[in-house]
């Protein structure tokens, strides 16, 4: 069974008090009262309501006190300020430093009622929303360890073992048979890195990145990421150009964050390129900003899907979104925002895509 | 003369792996699968280079291990090959280039899972390093 929702009513004036203990009588609430503000706060301890309604004007502790101790107390408990008419203007200030609405005196029971209906609905809410919260963050939590653990250890062990048995195996092997253990081995080594995005995705917040930003030239990042794909666009004999140098301006970021950036760009160029054919980066000035592009001669995407490609877990119907894993362009364009950047892509079906990465150039102060 | 090799790591499967690798390298390996007999093992016997897991148990237990290291006079000198699943961005954006966790004096990170050549030739560079710092104290 639910509990009954808590109201506390702190007044100074018994005819207020016993009005509003009539109109809510019956109504399913649990109420307690208190004529004046000490006691009030008290109360707020041992009843601990969902809803206070507070006068402005008392003796004693003031009913702006009073709301600075509930909150105090818990800042989930909703408050709202009884006032006169005159003073609709302090009501406002209450409001401003917290409170959730205000009855104006005189009041008709319905009016009364209402707003103790609201209050309580906002309790309700504020403490479903902080469920929710902490939920969200325990799933995000034990689905990374899940997604570690469960996924990743036992991947790492057959891979750990394949490359064992190739080494072991490298004077017994046909061509062929070889050929099929690179297969496996790189379809392994992909799997790893799809799982090493999804906990990228789960467990880092990408807004924390700006801690860490230093003045830095793009051409780490850039080569960093060169490197690491370098492997992948042999394997698929693309030739990647950079004409990228060391003569532009700075930028302000992370290099481990941007070189990832450049990596799920570079990655998804060459995976939808054709075999032979080439990526060409390069790096300019544009106004205010530093605009990097990644232009390949891919498959393209088509006009329907290009707008949805960084939105992540997104596949499209047709084109360079569509057998992709879509996650990494997505964590692409996160990290571009915590740099105050855009990046966005131009595509033509059967021609090629050309990414733009846009960051603003360091400016001292 | 064979260079003898400690690795401590909880996954068998994953230990199998290496030490296949590492028998075609030459090396002898011993293995132990938790912290506990690890430790053992670096009291009672002289090892070359120790290959060390981070995540086992209950957690980060390799850390534990790589304190103890720091504070024996002895075992401070032992070269370490961190071997880790833990995600680790720098590991996946720099292939090749060293990462140095600073637990001891001489260690270095690579990502599971390794490939030969790239563990052989740690597991021989962490070696010759301890060794030429030997030699120069001398």
């Amino acid at each position: 069974m639910e509990t009954k929702p808590r109201i506390l009513i702190i007044d100074d004036e018994e005819v207020v008090l016993d009005s509003c203990s009539q109109i809510l009588k019956g109504s399913g609430y649990q109420l307690e009262i208190a004529d004046n503000g000490v006691r009030g706060v008290e109360l707020v301890q041992e009843f601990q309501p969902d809803l206070v309604f507070v006068d402005l004007k008392m003796p004693g502790i003031s009913g702006f006190e009073v709301l600075e101790k509930v909150r105090e107390i818990d800042a989930t408990i909703v408050t709202v300020v009884i006032t006169g008419f005159a003073t609709v203007s302090s009501a406002v200030d209450a409001m401003k430093k917290g409170a959730y609405d205000f009855l104006p005196k005189p009041f008709t029971p319905d009016e009364f009622r209402m707003i103790a209906r609201r209050g309580i609905e906002r309790r309700r809410l504020m403490l479903e929303t902080i469920a929710l919260r902490r939920e969200k963050e325990l799933l995000r939590e034990q689905f990374a360890s899940i997604v570690s653990h469960e996924l990743k250890a036992p991947l790492g062990a057959v891979q750990q073992n394949l490359f064992a048995l190739d080494l072991e195996l490298e004077q017994t092997l046909t061509s062929s048979q070889k050929i099929k253990m690179e297969r496996i081995m790189v379809r392994i080594a992909e799997l790893l890195k799809l799982i090493n995005s999804w906990l990228r995705v789960i467990s880092v917040d990408i807004n924390k990145l700006k801690d860490g930003f230093t003045q830095l030239s793009i051409t780490k990042p850039v080569s960093n990421a060169l490197e690491s794909v370098a492997a992948l666009a042999e394997r698929k004999n693309i030739e990647i150009v950079s004409s990228i140098n060391a003569e532009l301006p700075p930028i302000l970021g992370d290099a481990i964050s941007l070189a990832e950036v450049f990596v799920n760009i570079l990655s998804n160029s060459i995976k939808y390129s054709p075999d032979g054919t080439r990526v060409v980066l390069n790096a300019g000035v544009q106004g205010q900003n530093l605009v990097t592009s990644i232009q390949d001669a891919g498959i393209g995407i088509s006009p329907e899907d290009l707008p949805h490609i960084f939105e992540g877990f997104f596949r499209g119907k047709s084109g360079q979104a569509m057998a992709g894993h879509g996650i990494g362009l997505a964590v692409a364009r996160q990290i571009v925002d915590a740099h105050h950047g855009s990046i966005s892509a131009t595509s033509e079906l059967g021609k090629g895509t050309t990414f733009l990465v846009t960051l603003p150039i360091f400016v001292k102060d | 003369m064979t260079k003898r090799l400690l690795m401590i790591d909880d996954d068998p499967d994953f230990v199998s792996g290496i030490k296949a690798i590492l028998d075609t390298g030459g090396f002898e390996v011993d293995v132990a699968y938790n912290p506990k007999d690890g430790l053992a093992a670096l009291q009672t016997k002289q090892y070359d280079l120790l290959l060390l897991d981070i995540m086992m148990g209950r957690g980060a237990e390799g850390i534990m291990i790589a304190r103890k290291l720091r504070k024996d006079a002895r075992l401070r000198e032992l070269p370490v090959l961190i071997l880790t699943g833990m995600r680790e961005q720098i590991a996946f954006l720099f292939p090749g280039e060293p990462i140095h966790p600073r637990f001891v004096e001489i260690d270095e990170l690579v990502e599971k899972p390794v490939e030969p050549k790239l563990l052989l030739e740690k597991v021989n560079s962490l070696i010759a390093a301890a060794e030429t710092k030997k030699a120069g104290r001398k």
